[in-house]
């Protein structure tokens, strides 16, 4: 029997399986990411802190110099002081959340007591970002005409949002969402299954059949892919029919099958591991708590991870989930934009080759009998 | 050449010598038995013999192919059928059938046209397309039975196959087992602890414990081998010693096991011995307060190597008494 005939017999069981229950595994893996956005989404309000922002002062007499200083004040916002076409850059590399432009007649206008208008350009893709930056520089802007004695405040925030329209708390979590439940899934296909094929033996079923080692590894590894990214697109279209959009459609769509794609390898890569090291289904809950739990709440999921306490940041750095989040959440809000996808699109993938090498090499340790 | 063949076979568990330097061989066509207590080794041996586990030392051959270094000859010839079912309880009998077949590489034609008269074999036609979750325990069985038949293998392992089940479905399924080897023609190596089945199923036995065998043989020339006639077991209030000795000097019995007032002795005719039992002991006073006769079980050959019987450890230290009082009320 060729090897790809016998690795297809094993994903047609698992996949038989799987489908003689279809809603069972795929409302399981959505319950939990549901359930916690009712429980703490709407609960959830850090603070938000040190977001980096671009300030353009076309005009750079002393009362420009006076406003940057009025803005730098507290811990809100990193102040990056460029020029328009840098500033632009950033923004779209994400270096910045926003440009905050200051036109040339910036202080002729007040000196003449005429109104002006500062353009504040705001990527929206974290709205509780985007409004801690819309409210430092309004009550940055009030002081400032305080400070310097004027009757009214004259200085005029306008607004400009970078991607369209008004984006809402659902649509920035909406892909952290999708992600948890490919997280989820990959769990109950990879170790969970794991766990019952052994605790059930009909892991042996496989053992004892000429089946080669890595058709079975390598079947049930594809199978579990596949599970996870079932789940993740019904989780996408739960999302969009509860109104989030999704930017650049049907190829933002395909993109996003993609990254679910490399996501679910790395987390059934990651699932599988654990299922070989652990022999109950009790553990396994302890895993959920321990692992699976902090690696939604340190992704930038449901809160930016600038509003989490400094000590925290590097454990959302070195969590993949906070690149998958960011990878799915640009390509839902901002569209296909291959510069700010490309250092997440490289850590997961990254992630995902290391963790399918990890979980099939100590699948084939655990099976253990004649190679 | 032989079906099964090992040479000092031996598997260790960190110190623990589970199954020790074993060696036996089984003919084609046989029913073969390893007949031991929980924990003598017979699942271990089983899982080497099957490729499930690397033998510490010692080699086994399955028709010839060696069970480490030929492992996928091996699995393609064997079927197994473990202690523990594992069936997919959210697939159909058909499913796992057919999952089964296509693990051995068969066609989905082939397996299909199969179906029905395995399914037929063990009178579960009816129940092709219903969940394998709902069927009984002996339901189960049944359809293990056939599913390893798929492929056609040389010889089947069954694992304890009537663990766990009711007299009646026991009885069903030995019933089975026969029809698979007399039909069938397919070699098969069970393991027990039941010693009813072994006596009643195999052509040979061999009776294992703590990973050692202890005799290999047919049941009849087993039980032959601890002395000739009948078991004789009694209870008995005063003076049991003296009664024990008078019994072996003037009736030509011979004395197995003295418990305080609980003597076992053989006899060559038990139903005669009886009449001088019973003299005897009126002439010394003595008082027979139980008595049994029986032909000798393979009960009897397990406690002639070790001392012990065979289920004992499942209820410590009172196992033989139930045995016997068992005995004395049928
Ligand atoms: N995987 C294992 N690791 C350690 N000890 C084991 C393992 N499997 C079996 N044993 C031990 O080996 C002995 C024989 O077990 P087993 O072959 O299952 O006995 P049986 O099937 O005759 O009841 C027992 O003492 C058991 O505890
Ligand atoms: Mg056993």
């Amino acid at each position: 029997m060729s090897f790809l005939r016998e690795l297809y017999v094993v994903f047609w069981k698992e996949m038989l399986l799987w489908i003689n229950n279809p809603m069972l595994p795929v409302v399981r893996a959505l319950v939990f990411p549901m359930m916690w956005i009712v429980i703490f989404g709407s609960a959830f309000g850090g603070e938000v802190n040190h977001i980096p922002l671009a300030v353009v002062l076309s005009d750079t007499s002393e009362l420009s110099i006076e406003y940057l200083n009025a803005l730098n004040i507290g811990t809100t916002l990193d102040i990056k002081n460029t020029n328009l076409a840098t500033a632009q850059k950033m923004l779209k590399n994400r270096k910045v959340y926003g440009i905050l432009y200051i036109p040339e007649d910036f202080s002729k206008k007040l000196a003449a007591g005429e109104k002006v208008s500062v353009v504040l350009s705001l990527d929206e893709t974290t709205p509780q970002i985007s409004s801690a930056i819309v409210a430092h520089v309004t009550s940055a802007t009030q002081s400032f005409s305080k400070n310097i004695a004027l009757a009214e405040n004259r200085v005029v925030v306008e607004k400009n949002t970078l991607f369209g329209r008004g984006i809402e708390y659902l649509d920035y979590l909406a892909p952290g969402v999708v992600m948890m439940t490919i997280l989820f899934s990959a769990l109950f296909s990879g170790g969970l299954n794991l766990i019952i094929d052994r605790e059930f033996g009909t892991l042996t079923m496989l053992m004892v059949s000429p089946v080669s080692r890595d058709a079975i590894i390598l079947g049930k590894i594809f199978a579990g892919v596949l599970q996870s990214i079932t789940s993740g697109v019904v989780a996408l279209a739960v999302a969009m029919l509860m109104g989030v959009h999704l930017k650049s459609g049907a190829a933002g769509f395909l993109l996003m099958v993609l990254l679910m794609f490399i996501a679910g390898f790395g987390f059934i890569g990651m699932s599988t591991a654990i299922g070989t090291r652990i022999s109950e289904l009790e553990q396994l809950m302890v895993v959920m708590m321990v692992l699976l739990m902090p690696m939604w709440f340190l992704s930038g999921g449901f809160y930016p991870i600038e509003s989490m306490p400094d000590w925290m940041r590097p454990l959302a750095i070195v969590n993949p989930m906070t690149y998958a989040t960011d990878a799915a959440r640009s390509i839902m809000i901002r569209g296909i934009i291959w510069e700010t996808l490309a250092l997440d699109l490289v850590v997961i993938t990254t992630f995902a080759v290391a963790m399918f090498l990890i979980g099939s090499y100590s699948f084939k340790k655990t099976l253990g009998g004649v190679k | 050449m032989k079906i099964i063949e090992t040479h000092e076979l031996t598997k260790e568990f960190n110190g623990l010598v589970a199954v020790d330097k074993v060696t036996f061989s089984v003919e084609r066509g046989e029913i073969f038995g390893f007949l031991g207590p929980n924990g003598a080794g017979k699942t271990t041996t089983i899982k080497m013999l099957t490729t499930l586990l690397l033998p510490t030392s010692g080699t086994a051959y399955i028709s010839g192919f060696d069970v480490v270094r030929e492992a996928a000859q091996v699995r393609r010839r064997i079927g197994l059928v473990p202690q523990r079912i594992v069936l997919e309880g959210d697939l159909t009998a058909r499913e796992n059938l057919l999952f089964h077949g296509m693990l051995y590489g068969l066609s989905r034609r082939d397996i299909e046209a199969k179906i029905p008269e395995l399914l037929e074999l063990v009178g579960l036609k009816e129940r092709a397309d219903s969940k394998v979750r709902t069927f009984s325990g002996g339901m189960k069985r049944r359809l293990e039975l056939v599913k390893v038949l798929l492929h056609e293998p040389e010889v089947i392992f069954l694992d304890e196959p009537t663990v766990g089940l009711d007299p009646q479905t026991r009885r069903k399924i030995w019933e089975y087992i026969q029809i698979l080897n007399r039909e069938r023609g397919v070699t098969i190596f069970l393991t027990t602890h039941y010693m009813e089945e072994a006596d009643y199923l195999c052509n040979r036995i061999c009776i294992i414990d703590h990973g050692k065998i202890l005799d290999i043989d047919t049941p009849q020339r087993l039980k032959d081998k601890i002395g000739e006639g009948d078991i004789i077991e009694m209870e008995v209030s005063g003076k049991g010693e003296k009664f024990a000795q008078a019994l072996e000097k003037e009736c030509g019995c011979q004395i197995k096991k003295m418990e305080e007032n609980r003597i076992t002795i053989t006899a060559r005719r038990g139903e005669y011995a009886l009449k001088e039992i019973f003299f005897l002991a009126d002439k010394l006073g003595v008082e027979v307060t139980s008595i049994s006769v029986r032909e000798p079980t393979l009960e009897d050959v397990f406690i002639h190597y070790t001392g012990r019987g065979i289920r004992e450890e499942l209820v410590p230290g009172s196992g033989m008494m139930k045995y016997l009082t068992r005995r004395l009320k049928q």
